[in-house]
C-alpha cells in the first residue's frame, strides 16, 4: 500500500503549476513534432536534450515524458491525412484510417484514434503503476553477471527484428556499440579510439550521435528523394463519432490496450508488431470482414490503443530495469545519466520522489493530451502543410544548434554531418537506425557489467551464464526470437494480404 | 467518393524478391563495415593495459566489437550475393520510387560546411541565415529571399533565446556587443 501514498506524493509534486507548465510544454511540443513529418520523438528528445543543463531532474523528465506520450498521438494525424505513415508503428492505421478521411469521416478516425490512445494510455499507466515497482524490488537481487544477460537479450532481440534483415540489424547495433567505444575506458581511465583528438576524451556527445543520424540524415534522405507535387492532405470532414463509431470503437480500444502493454514490456520488436497484431484481432473478430481495408473504425481503434499503451509497456524495463528497447528510451535513459541519476532497480529506492512524480505526471499528461487533441485537430493539421524546403531546412538548422550548444565546439558540427552522412546512408539501403542508438547508450553500461561480473568472480566466464536469472534470459532469447519471427511473418503475410484487399478495392472504385 | 487520392503511382515491381547478380551500390556500405570491424581490432592492440587490471582489460570489449563489424558486414555480404537486396526506408516525403538525386545532397552538404566554416568568424545569426536559406533553396523554395528572410529571423529568434533566456552560449559575429545577441 506504500506505493499507493508515493504516487500521491507524486501526485501532489505533477500538479505544481511549474512541472504543470513543463507538462504541457512537453505534450504540446511531442504532438506538433508526431504531426510534423521527418521528426520523431526520440529526435525530439534528443534535440532537447542541452536544455537538461539549464533544467532541474524532475522538470525535465516530467517534459520528456510529455513529448514521449505526445509523439505517439500525433502519428496518427499523418496517418489518416496524409496516407503516408511517418514511423512504422502507424503504419497499419494509415489503412483504414486514410480510407475513412477519403470518405469524409476523418474526424471521426482522429477522435477515435485520440480517444483510443488516452484510454490505453491511461490503463496502461496504471498498469505501469502496479508492475514497476514489483519489478524493481525483484531486480535489486540481480547481479552484474544478470545485468550482462538481459543486455545481450536487449542487443539480439532490438537488433534481430527491427529493419529489413537480421544482417543489417545487427551491423547497425555495431556500429552504435562502436561509437559508444570512443572515449575514456571508465575502468582504466585509458583513452580508446580518441585519436588524440582531445574532444573525443569524453567521448562522442550522444546529442551529437543522435540528432546526426536522425535529423540531419532523414533531411539528406528527404532530399535524395524527395516526393514531388502537392501534399496529398486529405480533409478532416465534418461528422465526429457516431454512436454507432462508439459502440464499435470501445471494445477494440481495450483488446489493442491489452495486446499493446504486455508487447511494450518485452524487447520484441516493439510497437510496430503490436498494432499489427491488433490489426489483425480486430479483423479476425469482427462481423463486417469486407470493411477492413476500406474504413473500418476498429481497424483505428485497436492499433492506435495498442500503440500507446505499448509505449506505456517500454517504461517498464526503462525505469526498473535501465533496459532501453526502443531509440526513444535508450535518449531518455541518456537524459538521466546526464543528471548522473542511473535507471535501474535502484531508482525506485535512491530517487523514489523522481520516479513517482514523472508517472504521476503520466497521468496528467494523457489527460492533457484528450483535452487538446480533441478540439485542436484542425490546427495540428495546418502543421502538415508547412512547405517541405522550409520544414527540413529547419530540422538541420535546429539540429545544428542542438549539437552546437552542447559543447560550442566547430568539431562536432563536423561529426554531426559525418554521422548524418552515416545516418542517410543507412536509410537508403535498408539498415534500422534504432539498434545503433541502443547499441550507443547501452554498449557502455554493458562492458563495465561484465568487466564487474567477471573481477567478481575471479576471471571466470562460467558465472556468467551459471545464475539461474542469466540461465533464464538467455534460454528467453531463443523463446523470444522466435516468438518475433512468427509474429514478423503474421506482420508481414497480414500487409500482404491488406495490399491486395486494397488494390481490389482501388480497382473496384475505378470500374 | 472522389478518384483514389492514394498510391498516385502504380507499385513497381517489388524489390523484395531475390535478384540474381550483385547490386553493385550496396556493396560499399558492407565493405566499409568490414573495413571499420578490422581497424577496430587493429587499433584496439594499441590500447594500453595498466598492470592492475583484474578480470578483462579495456581490449576485450573493442576486439568483441570488431569482431562484430567483420561477422555483419560479410553477412550483409553473403546476402547481397543471394540477393537479398535491402529495403530502403519508407517516409511521408520521401518517394522510394526515384533514384537518388546526388547533386542536392551534396549540395545539402554543402550548405552544412559553410556553416561550419562561418559560425565561428561571423557568429551564428549568419551563418544560420546562411544554412536556413541555403537549404531551403536546395529543396526548392523560391526566390531565393523568402528563405533567406526566414532564415534570418529564426536565426535571431534562436540567438537571443538561447544565449538569454536558456543561458547557452553561440557567438554574435559582428553582433558582439549588441543588446540581447550575447
Amino acid at each position: 500500500m506504500g506505493d499507493i501514498g508515493l504516487l500521491l506524493d507524486g501526485f501532489a509534486t505533477a500538479m505544481q503549476p511549474e512541472y504543470l507548465l513543463y507538462a504541457l510544454i512537453g505534450v504540446i511540443l511531442g504532438t506538433a513534432v508526431g504531426v510534423l513529418p521527418g521528426i520523431g520523438p526520440a529526435m525530439t528528445v534528443a534535440l532537447l536534450l542541452p536544455l537538461t543543463y539549464s533544467l532541474e531532474p524532475t522538470a525535465s523528465l516530467i517534459m520528456f515524458a510529455g513529448i514521449y506520450y505526445g509523439g505517439m498521438y500525433g502519428g496518427s494525424t499523418t496517418s489518416i491525412l496524409l496516407n503516408t505513415p511517418g514511423e512504422a508503428a502507424s503504419v497499419i492505421t494509415t489503412v483504414d484510417g486514410n480510407a475513412m478521411a477519403r470518405a469524409g469521416r476523418g474526424a471521426a478516425a482522429l477522435a477515435t484514434a485520440a480517444i483510443g490512445s488516452f484510454v490505453a494510455g491511461t490503463i496502461a499507466t496504471v498498469a505501469l503503476t502496479l508492475v514497476a515497482p514489483t519489478v524493481a524490488k525483484l531486480a535489486v537481487q540481480l547481479g552484474p553477471q544478470d545485468y550482462v544477460a538481459l543486455m545481450v537479450v536487449a542487443f539480439l532481440t532490438v537488433a534481430a527484428l527491427l529493419g529489413s534483415s537480421p544482417a543489417r540489424g545487427l551491423a547497425s547495433l555495431a556500429i552504435g556499440l562502436f561509437l559508444g567505444l570512443v572515449g575514456t575506458d571508465t575502468l582504466t581511465g585509458q583513452q580508446r579510439f580518441t585519436f588524440g583528438v582531445p574532444a573525443l576524451a569524453d567521448g562522442i556527445d550522444v546529442v551529437v550521435v543522435a540528432v546526426g543520424v536522425f535529423a540531419v540524415g532523414e533531411a539528406l534522405y528527404v532530399a535524395s528523394r524527395m516526393r514531388r507535387g502537392p501534399i496529398p492532405l486529405t480533409p478532416v470532414g465534418r461528422a465526429g463519432m457516431t454512436r454507432e463509431d462508439w459502440s464499435r470503437s470501445w471494445r477494440p480500444w481495450l483488446r489493442g490496450t491489452a495486446i499493446g502493454f504486455p508487447i511494450g514490456t518485452i524487447p520484441a520488436g516493439g510497437a510496430e508488431v503490436a498494432t499489427f497484431l491488433s490489426y489483425s484481432a480486430e479483423r479476425r473478430l469482427s462481423k463486417r470482414k469486407e470493411q477492413f481495408g476500406k474504413g473500418a473504425i476498429e481497424g483505428v481503434a485497436g492499433p492506435e490503443a495498442a500503440n500507446n499503451a505499448a509505449a506505456a509497456g517500454v517504461l517498464v524495463p526503462l525505469l526498473t530495469l535501465g533496459l532501453p528497447t526502443s531509440a526513444t528510451a535508450a535518449i531518455i535513459i541518456a537524459a538521466f545519466q546526464s543528471y548522473g541519476i542511473r535507471p535501474g532497480p535502484l531508482l525506485f529506492q535512491n530517487e523514489s520522489a523522481l520516479v513517482w512524480a514523472l508517472i504521476a505526471s503520466l497521468y496528467v499528461g494523457n489527460v492533457m493530451l484528450l483535452v487538446l487533441n480533441l478540439p485542436l485537430a484542425r490546427v495540428w493539421v495546418k502543421l502538415l502543410q508547412i512547405p517541405r524546403p522550409y520544414l527540413y531546412a529547419g530540422i538541420l538548422t535546429f539540429a545544428v544548434l542542438g549539437s552546437y550548444s552542447v559543447n560550442a565546439l566547430a568539431v562536432d558540427l563536423l561529426l554531426l554531418l559525418a554521422l548524418g552522412v552515416l545516418g542517410w546512408l543507412m536509410r537508403r539501403y535498408g539498415y534500422p537506425i534504432a539498434p545503433a542508438i541502443v547499441g550507443l547508450i547501452l554498449g557502455p553500461l554493458a562492458e563495465e557489467q561484465l568487466r564487474r561480473a567477471l573481477a567478481i568472480n575471479q576471471g571466470d566466464p562460467v558465472a556468467l551464464v551459471s545464475s539461474p536469472f542469466a540461465i533464464v534470459a538467455y534460454s528467453s532469447i531463443v523463446v523470444l526470437l522466435g516468438v518475433g519471427v512468427y509474429l514478423k511473418r503474421r506482420e508481414a503475410r497480414a500487409s500482404a494480404e491488406l495490399a491486395a484487399a486494397q488494390d481490389r478495392h482501388l480497382v473496384g472504385e475505378q470500374r | 467518393m472522389n478518384a483514389p487520392a492514394s498510391s498516385p503511382d502504380p507499385p513497381a515491381a517489388p524489390d523484395t524478391g531475390r535478384v540474381r547478380g550483385w547490386p553493385w551500390a550496396e556493396v560499399p556500405f558492407p565493405l566499409a563495415l568490414v573495413a571499420l570491424g578490422l581497424f577496430t581490432v587493429i587499433e584496439a592492440t594499441q590500447i594500453t593495459v595498466p598492470g592492475s587490471t583484474n578480470g578483462i582489460g579495456p581490449r576485450a570489449f573493442p576486439y568483441a566489437i570488431g569482431a562484430l563489424l567483420v561477422v555483419t558486414g560479410v553477412a550483409v555480404l553473403v546476402g547481397l550475393a543471394r540477393g537479398q537486396r535491402g529495403e530502403a526506408e519508407t517516409g511521408e516525403d520521401v518517394d522510394v520510387e526515384v533514384g537518388t538525386d546526388w547533386l542536392r545532397v551534396a549540395m545539402l552538404v554543402g550548405c552544412l560546411l559553410a556553416l561550419v566554416v562561418l559560425i565561428e568568424p561571423l557568429g551564428w545569426p549568419i551563418a544560420a541565415t546562411v544554412l536556413f536559406g541555403g537549404a531551403a533553396w536546395t529543396l526548392g523554395a523560391r526566390p531565393l529571399w523568402r528563405p533567406l528572410l526566414v532564415g534570418a529571423l529564426i536565426a535571431v529568434v534562436t540567438q537571443i533565446v538561447f544565449t538569454q533566456a536558456l543561458g547557452a552560449y553561440l557567438p554574435a559575429g559582428p553582433f558582439e556587443g549588441v543588446a540581447f545577441f550575447g
